[in-house]
């Protein structure tokens, strides 16, 4: 996790997960590029720069919506969060192809002229008052741009280095992105063709990751985390009873932060439901060999005092807990991460589990 | 809250069975998404219009008189086997260029012109060759060639590049392609208009701005999009020319 950085830490799930995201995006384009000119068989066919670009524009764009869709599927379904666990060289490799596309597209219609063809992107077209005719180049430059910057800061190094609240924000451009490039097509190709089985394709595409985030938020916002109630400082989890061995219990605090309380072995330990890697989840993780595990990509922390287990060196905030009554309560304020805080045992303790 | 019978993924370990067949299906599904994306996209292209390159003819040289309308065309006097006297061929430079420059001074006077044929139905255009055996000076008088005026015509449809629109770009003409478009005018190589109704047999013409002058800047907002504009027709052996009038440009819906 965070001993030192290399690259890349392979693991096999990773190697399953890029390689069959290679088999889809070479059987879409070995497809398009080599098998459909012969089904279209032109008497004049289309020169093949343009045939490429299309491909590779068209499988950028696909990638990325894939890429979108996996968030909130993940939310409403937790099968899907294997999916999560390597976007990151998605989105990468969708960097690559889309970068294909522009230069494909750059080498061919900004290409030949007297005048640069970096410069003839700027100065080509510049009917930006009107829609219809809209220079729809500088959207996608504006994508690939903003793919480039993702790309280059996707390493956990600048995670680290810029925070995870700021690389969070920083990599929720993806979102702009995307609609950019909607609006890259939608004033561009959609506007020029006969054929409209790529219009049709392109609008499911970019309605499904928009309903899907709707649905997603619609969905948390249902049975999402709820606020418990505060006295003096303290606020109300739950009953002794309803947690489950090696699972935990979000709340959400009066500041908005999220807490997690889990059972280990019949003892309560409540620690920040914010990992410190990317802010998964905590509280929907697993307590797994005596270490809660984070569901996005499995760090893990000690429960008691919020520590990853040597030679790593993350740390969550702990909260302090007592009981009363038949009601667990957690401190609203946070101890400083790392804090050991002694488990709080169940009063009836319950038939234990391991799920080693 | 997740309960203990949903199976928990980690990345690093190997993961458990039900899930496992969950992600199957799941891979076979992504895989088959791409696949069909492939096949459906890439097989439904628009076709491009029939036109293009003949560099299978090899380089063409023939003799005529150059008329500059501003955009230098060329009426054949003497032809070859391809290229019958009498015909008139629009003339381009290599890449995003016209062949201003070269023929400056040629308006009404003979010469021998070396290029590559591009043709697009019966109308061709020749890329002149870059070299100096491009345009050669030859002796003698150049015999009149007559104009004949046809009118002010109000049409409809697109305005582009010629080049590309001969073929030398497929697709050549539209909205996508439009900066591209741009970007040859720019460049001086001859700009057409493409009519949605065939006009005297031709349904494109080589446009100019009014009283000889290049495309006016104006028509640049409107290019590769539909239009309607007003203009002084004229033909030049099978070549017809617009004289468009620059007030009179308005988008139209297609
Ligand atoms: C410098 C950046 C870019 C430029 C100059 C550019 C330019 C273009 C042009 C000129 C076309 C029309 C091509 C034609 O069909 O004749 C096009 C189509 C397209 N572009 Fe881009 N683009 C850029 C970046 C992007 C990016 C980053 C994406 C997506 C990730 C993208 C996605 C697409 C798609 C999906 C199409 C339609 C392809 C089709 O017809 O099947 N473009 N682009
Ligand atoms: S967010 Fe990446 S492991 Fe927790």
């Amino acid at each position: 996790m965070s001993v030192k950085y290399i690259p890349v830490q392979w693991n096999q799930n990773k190697w399953i997960y890029d390689a069959v995201m290679l088999i889809g995006v070479v059987a879409f384009l070995y497809i398009f590029l080599f098998v459909t000119p012969d089904i279209l068989s032109h008497d004049y066919r289309i020169n093949p720069q343009v045939h490429n670009a299309r491909a590779f524009g068209a499988c950028a764009f696909l990638m990325l919506t894939v890429i979108l869709c996996i968030g909130p599927l993940a939310r409403i379904d937790k099968r899907f969060l294997p999916l999560l666990y390597n976007r990151r060289h998605f989105g990468v490799m969708t960097t690559f192809v889309a970068l294909s596309h522009a230069s494909y597209i750059i080498n061919w219609y900004f290409a030949f002229a007297r005048s640069d063809k970096y410069e003839a992107l700027l100065f080509a077209n510049t009917s930006y008052t009107q829609i219809a005719g809209f220079p729809f180049e500088v959207f996608g430059v504006f994508a690939l741009t903003t793919l480039l910057i993702l790309a280059a800061t996707s390493h956990d190094f600048w995670l680290k280095f810029l925070t995870p609240p700021v690389w969070k924000r920083l990599h929720s451009l993806i979102y702009v992105a995307y609609v950019a490039i909607v609006a890259h097509v939608s004033l561009g190709i959609l506007q020029d063709q006969q054929n409209h089985v790529f219009s049709f394709i392109f609008m499911a595409g970019a309605l499904l990751v928009a309903g899907l985030h709707a649905y997603a938020a619609w969905w948390q916002w249902r049975g999402g985390d709820s606020r418990g109630t505060v006295r003096d400082g303290w606020l109300t989890v739950g009953n002794i009873g309803e947690i489950e061995d090696g699972l935990a219990k979000i709340k959400v605090l009066p500041n908005g932060d999220r807490v997690a309380v889990f059972n280990q072995a019949g003892k309560l330990s409540a620690i920040s439901n914010a990992c410190a890697h990317q802010n998964g989840p905590l509280g929907e993780g697993r307590i797994l060999d005596c270490l809660v595990t984070c569901p996005w990509h499995g760090f893990q922390y000690n429960v008691t005092d919020g520590r990853s287990p040597a030679p790593f060196t993350e740390m969550v905030p702990t909260f302090n807990l007592r009981l009363r009554g038949a009601d667990i309560e957690v401190h609203t304020d946070p101890n400083p991460p790392g804090t050991y805080v002694e488990p709080v045992p169940l009063p009836q303790l319950q038939p234990v589990e391991t799920l080693a | 809250m997740s309960d203990k019978n949903t199976p928990f993924f980690v990345g690093y370990l190997p993961s458990p069975g039900p899930l496992r067949w969950f992600l199957m299906t799941t891979i076979g599904l992504f895989i088959a998404t791409f696949v069909s994306a492939g096949l459906f996209i890439g097989a439904t292209q628009d076709a491009p219009m029939p036109s293009g390159f003949r560099f299978d003819y090899g380089p063409q040289t023939v003799t005529g008189v150059i008329e500059l309308t501003p955009y230098p065309i060329l009426r054949v006097t003497q032809g070859n086997e391809l290229i019958q006297e009498g015909k008139t061929l629009m003339l381009a430079g290599q890449g995003k260029n016209g062949i201003d420059q070269r023929v400056m001074e040629a308006d009404g006077q003979l010469r021998s012109i070396t290029g590559i044929v591009l043709q697009r139905g019966t109308i061709d255009m020749l890329q002149v060759d870059g070299r100096a055996r491009g345009v050669v000076d030859v002796e003698g008088t150049a015999p009149p060639m007559e104009t004949v005026p046809l009118g002010r015509w109000s049409l409809a449809g697109e305005i582009c590049d010629g080049k590309c629109l001969y073929g030398a770009m497929r697709p050549g003409t539209g909205l996508a392609h439009r900066a591209c478009a741009a970007l040859c005018l720019i460049g001086d190589v001859p700009p057409v208009f493409v009519s949605s109704q065939p006009i005297e047999g031709s349904d494109f013409m080589l446009i100019t701005g009014p009283d000889g002058t290049v495309l006016p800047r104006a028509a640049y907002d409107f290019i590769g999009q539909f239009v309607s504009l007003e203009g002084d027709l004229e033909r030049r052996g099978d070549v017809m020319i617009l004289r468009i009038d620059p007030q009179t440009m308005e988008l139209t819906a297609g």
